[in-house]
């Protein structure tokens, strides 16, 4: 198991109320699995989570790449303000 | 370039960046600016200092007191009188530069109006305030190949993304699903840091003006927290071949509405409405709004009224009606509701 902090941005964490949740995952987990897990600790955030782009260190990776490990892991909901 | 014109933009001109070839590069660049609210106000402001030649500045709204804190080109004055946006955004700016040609646009960008409002631009500007018409700019951006420049603010942090249809990924290619209104907290509840407008407003018009001098565009999603003073650069993957709008090439939000849409709730919490009233050829007919105003009075509250728009509360809903009949309505998310007070006021 590799542990994971996830950094959330925006309205994200407006609603999580925290800056970062950790998370443990299996080697090789995905975007898709590591959403599915946060989604199934947070139930409230669901919504928001199905709409982020994720990043793992300075990339945004795709749904389906493999988490590398040892990355933090930023959560950006679209923004919509202007 | 005259010697005036080369006097003037001397420390623009300057930079090896620019030069004189730049410059005259840059005098001779059509921009359109969607929204003049927080965003838009900072991005029109500064690109109208740059020397372009043609700034097409696109904004449905009136000055309101509440805009001040963040929209930097309106005064109380303005909020006073509620005066449209885009005209006075216009008669400002005309001062700044007297060789820039402005286009003040008082519109609502949606599927029908898009492509003559924005014909003439070579780079458009994202300062709007909901995803659906992002995505309709996205979609019009991609079809045409024109690069635009995403940007959005929430509270102190704030996103901003060059989108150049086929070499970068374009909006959906990052956020393919719309956020719902009910997922979004708006600016009213979450507030807005002014100086974060200001950061991406920045980093916006940089790229703007790097995208018109051809200089290489660094790739990828700037996120600023400008709260902590922190800018984040994240390299984005794509185009993506299954995005909808750049892989497909399916441009739904271009589509023409249906008779049967005529009435849309938008992610932002209003209701559009979009009269039936058009003549053989399909041109909506315009209503003369000084007449509506006339009718108005004394029937409704807050009544503003100006031959571009008129503007009232009527039934706890504020209602804004422009010249080819179509109105915005909120303070309801009813679209019956909506086409009803519609009707009542504005007549069929």
């Amino acid at each position: 198991m590799i542990r994971y902090e996830v950094r959330l941005f925006a309205s994200l964490r407006e609603q999580a109320g925290v800056e970062t949740l950790d998370i443990e995952l299996p080697e090789g987990a995905t975007v898709a699995q590591l959403l599915e897990r946060l989604s199934a600790l947070r139930p409230d955030l669901a919504g928001g989570l199905r709409r982020v782009a994720v990043a793992a260190g300075q990339r945004i990776i795709p749904r389906d790449a493999p988490l590398p490990p040892g990355e933090e892991v930023a959560l950006l909901p679209p923004v919509s303000g202007g | 370039m005259d010697e005036a014109t080369r006097q003037r933009f001397s420390r623009q001109i300057a930079l090896p960046q620019v030069g004189a070839e730049g410059q005259e590069r840059l005098s001779s660049a059509r921009v359109a600016v969607v929204g003049l609210g927080a965003l838009g106000s900072n991005c029109a402001l500064l690109l109208a200092r740059a020397g372009l030649g043609l700034l097409t500045l696109i904004d449905r709204d009136t000055v309101e007191f509440h805009n001040l804190p963040r929209q930097t080109l309106f005064t109380e004055a303005d909020a006073a009188r509620h005066l449209p946006k885009a005209e006075v955004a216009a008669r400002r700016l005309a001062e700044v530069d007297g060789r820039l040609v402005l286009q003040p646009r008082i519109a609502d960008l949606e599927a029908d109006n898009i492509a003559p409002l924005l014909t003439e631009a070579e780079v458009v500007v994202d300062a709007t305030d909901n995803f659906e018409t992002r995505y309709l700019l996205n979609d019009w951006a991609v079809a045409r190949k024109v690069p635009w420049v995403y940007g959005g603010v929430f509270a102190t942090e704030g996103l901003c993304l060059a989108v150049v249809p086929g070499r970068t990924p374009c909006l959906r290619c990052l956020f393919p699903t719309p956020p719902t209104s009910t997922d979004l907290p708006s600016c009213e509840t979450a507030g807005v840091w002014t100086p974060t407008v200001g950061l991406v407003a920045a980093l916006q018009v940089s790229a703007v003006l790097r995208l018109l001098l051809e200089q290489e565009e660094p790739a990828g999603l700037a996120v600023v927290d400008g709260w902590k003073g922190r800018i984040d650069r994240f390299e984005v993957f794509g185009p993506d071949p299954g995005c909808p709008a750049c892989g497909a090439r399916h441009f739904e939000y271009l589509e023409e509405p249906a008779p049967a849409r005529a009435v849309r709730p938008c992610t932002d919490g209003s209701i559009r409405v979009r009269p039936f009233r058009t003549d053989r050829e399909g041109i909506p007919s315009r209503i003369d709004l000084m007449e509506l105003g006339r009718r108005l009075e004394g029937m409704v509250d807050d009544l503003v009224v100006h031959p571009s728009v008129v503007r009232f509360d009527a039934d706890g809903c504020r209602m804004t009606i422009f010249p080819d009949g179509r109105a915005v309505v909120r303070g309801t998310e009813d679209p019956t509701r909506a086409r009803t007070l519609y009707d009542r006021y504005v007549g069929s």
